[in-house]
């Protein structure tokens, strides 16, 4: 083991036997996935056996760490939590940015793995010594915001930090969130997980330094990359944040309208980043340790607390919903946060509703009667549906509450053709036709349709491909790199809006591993660790039932055009974007169907463990 | 003549939204932008080419930060954060 970064161990805390222990870590397994969501995919195969339930015991709930958490690196205060998420059956691993992340770190492990579930609702306590279950039933059940929750529990456990669920966890919402310090790691369901483990909060306290093999270098690195990270390639997200891609997706036509029936929305001007920050910004504010400073909160009302607002909130509870009043969306937003949903697959999944019951899709009875007044623009019963889906309140809540692939299986008739999705995991806020080596990487994305694990929508917006009809070669060029990249700083972990201020990123990536962790880090090593952990992931998924089938889109993407704008006419090729698919898999190494081959899963395998076959 | 719209950070900068007038070239639009806005210069626009991190998107369309793309009387050429993503 490295002198520094890692502490070679995790926690492994089974729930139903009440039992915690050290598990070693290898220094050839951490040098070979880094950390954060390459840990995680690795631990979470091990930890648990194909085909299981992500919301029964077996499932595994795995808190992974990068090495450079805990260092004076900025943005490094990040944590990765990955597992079998119950929206889409196949990997999801949300990022959060917090104390939660310095202080799960300093209680000495690279990972916290959750196992089992308790036998009553439970917050579980973990610190250097191991982990204790302690049952709440004072939490649970009794409908608290999760800032009231996070604040009864700083308060009872003062020396802790801790990452919580909201309602919507504890009723198994299967886009339900975990919470930390008002940061959420939203995406796939990862709060129900949680949920049904009936833990209700996991509190860290760490006490322990994370060691660095060279200090004075580690310290060097950070002033510097410190220094970058104020300069113009952040400014955006410093002087706006990301609400600043409204307006400018509106006039390339590339912004989701009214479940993707349009990529203009004429209300645009109302709820844009620029009006937003004129007319209602109170404030700016940052994740720890971070010198960035991307918050930004908005004024709901005179005298209410301001709201933090991102382009994926404003996108999916705005103009995805047809809804241009700052208000609503505002409310919106900080009703999710507080009821512990993703904005993303929210707005997602009750755009799609919306379009059923404007269709007449909804079979008669209690669905379609509920569903009478859900119009596009309808804001108050957004604001009430969102409340329903967080309880399961009520049939349609019920019903959301499964996400948009489910529900439209269900909805049946022509409804699974424009269900947001892919792989079940709703689109973010990029319209695929008006980005096309976007809509690639959404399409092969181990999470579903991900902004996040692929950055593709840089080649459509940098004028290196036509955005409207990439030649496939180059599509998928640029998709591996995305993915690539997305990989290694989700592993390190590092925050992604310092991908600019970065000139060599593998090159710097690995000057910041040799300082902090004492291993001999090269960029090659990273560039290889990237194209591993999308492996582990694609691996896992092919375990848990993954066909080729599913990399792909909504029927809606190929047959129906872009009505205006900019992208008028814009559609997507079913034969050019499955030559992309294909030039994908081989860029990938893949075999022609898209599964990973099996000598390389074979050799794989002898290192990660567990069955992935 | 031609109409060079602004967003985001460059807008926030300039305190305008639209802009118009007489250019050949996307070189010679930005060099009109830095004679009219000069708190763009140099970190969104720099003797009349586009600094890192920023691109138009002529008539919203074709993406370019390349100087000597043609532009014709009635053009729009939108300026955009490269950093599109977040």
């Amino acid at each position: 083991m490295g002198r520094g970064g890692f502490f070679g161990r995790y926690l492994r805390v089974d729930l139903g036997q009440k039992r915690a222990e050290h598990v070693p870590l290898d220094e050839a397994t951490l040098r070979a996935v880094v950390g954060g969501v390459g840990l995680g995919a690795l631990l979470l195969g091990r930890e648990t056996p194909p085909g299981f339930d992500p919301l029964g015991p077996e499932a595994a709930l795995v808190l992974a760490f990068g090495p450079l958490v805990g260092t004076p690196l900025t943005t490094s205060a990040k944590l990765a939590f990955v597992a079998k998420s119950p929206l889409t059956g196949r990997i999801s691993d949300g990022l959060s940015s917090s104390a939660f992340a310095i202080a799960g770190k300093r209680a000495g492990v690279d990972a916290i793995v959750l196992v089992g579930a308790a036998e009553e609702p439970s917050i579980v306590l973990v610190d250097e010594a191991g982990a204790t279950l302690v049952p709440c039933p004072e939490l649970w059940g009794r409908d608290f915001a999760i800032s009231e929750a996070s604040e009864r529990l700083g308060q009872a456990y003062p020396d802790h930090r801790f990452a919580v669920i909201g309602v919507a966890g504890e009723r198994l919402v299967r886009y339900a969130g975990i919470a930390n310090d008002g940061r959420h790691a939203g995406r796939g369901g990862l709060g129900a997980v949680l949920g049904a483990k009936r833990v209700k909060a996991i509190g860290v306290r760490g006490i322990r330094p994370v060691p660095l093999a060279d200090a004075e270098a580690t310290l060097r690195i950070a002033k510097d990359l410190a220094r970058r990270s104020l300069g113009p390639a952040t400014e955006k997200y410093r002087s706006l944040g990301t609400v600043a891609n409204l307006s400018t997706f509106n006039r390339l036509a590339a912004l989701p309208t009214r479940n993707f029936q349009a990529s203009t929305f004429e209300d645009a001007r109302r709820i844009e980043g620029e009006a937003l920050h004129e007319t209602r910004e109170r404030g700016r504010g940052s994740c720890k340790s971070c010198t960035i400073g991307c918050e930004h909160f908005f004024e709901v009302r005179p005298g209410q607390r301001p709201v933090k607002m991102e382009y994926e909130n404003l996108f999916a509870l705005g103009p995805l919903c047809g809804i241009g009043d700052p208000e609503v969306v505002l409310r919106a937003s900080s009703a999710c946060d507080e009821l512990g949903i993703d904005t993303i697959s929210a707005g997602g999944t009750i755009a799609f509703a919306m379009e059923c019951a404007e269709k007449g899709l909804f079979p008669a009875g209690p669905l379609a009667e509920e569903a009478r007044d859900l119009v596009f623009g309808a804001g108050e019963r957004l604001l009430s549906m969102l409340e329903d889906i967080a309880r399961r309140r009520t049939p349609l809540g019920d019903l959301l509450a499964e996400g948009s692939r489910r529900a439209a299986e269900i909805v049946g008739g022509e409804a699974p053709s424009f269900a947001p999705h892919v792989k079940g995991l709703e689109i973010p806020g990029y319209e695929p036709r008006a980005l096309q080596t976007m809509a690639l990487g959404f399409a092969v994305g181990t999470r579903g349709a991900d902004h996040n694990r692929s950055g593709a929508y840089e080649a459509d917006f940098s004028g290196k491909v036509n955005r409207f009809e990439p030649d496939a070669a180059e599509a998928a060029e640029h998709a591996v790199a995305a993915e690539d990249r997305a990989a290694v700083m989700d592993s390190l972990i590092l925050c992604k809006f310092l991908r600019r201020a970065m000139d060599d990123f593998y090159g710097e990536s690995a000057e910041m591993l040799r300082a902090v962790t004492g291993l001999p880090f090269e960029a090659k090593d990273l560039v290889e660790a990237a194209g591993r952990i999308t492996l582990v992931r694609r691996l896992f998924n092919e375990r848990e039932g993954w066909t080729p089938a599913e990399d792909t889109l909504p029927a809606r993407f190929f047959e129906e055009k872009l009505p205006g704008g900019a992208a008028k006419g814009a559609g997507i090729d079913r034969a050019r974007f499955a030559r992309s698919i294909d030039a994908y898999h081989a860029r990938r190494g893949l075999d022609e169907r898209g599964f990973v081959p099996a000598e390389v899963a074979r050799e794989m395998m002898a290192w990660m463990g567990g069955k992935y076959r | 003549m031609v109409t060079i719209e602004l967003y985001g950070v460059a807008r926030l900068r300039a305190g305008r939204e639209v802009i118009e007038l007489d250019a050949r070239s996307l070189g010679e639009a930005l060099l009109g932008l830095g004679a009219t806005c000069p708190v763009l210069e140099p970190s969104i626009v720099a003797g009349g080419r586009l600094a890192p991190g920023w691109l138009v998107a002529l008539n919203g369309a074709q993406i370019t930060a390349d100087p000597e793309t043609p532009l014709g009387d009635g053009d729009v050429v939108v300026l955009v954060s490269a950093d599109a993503g977040g």
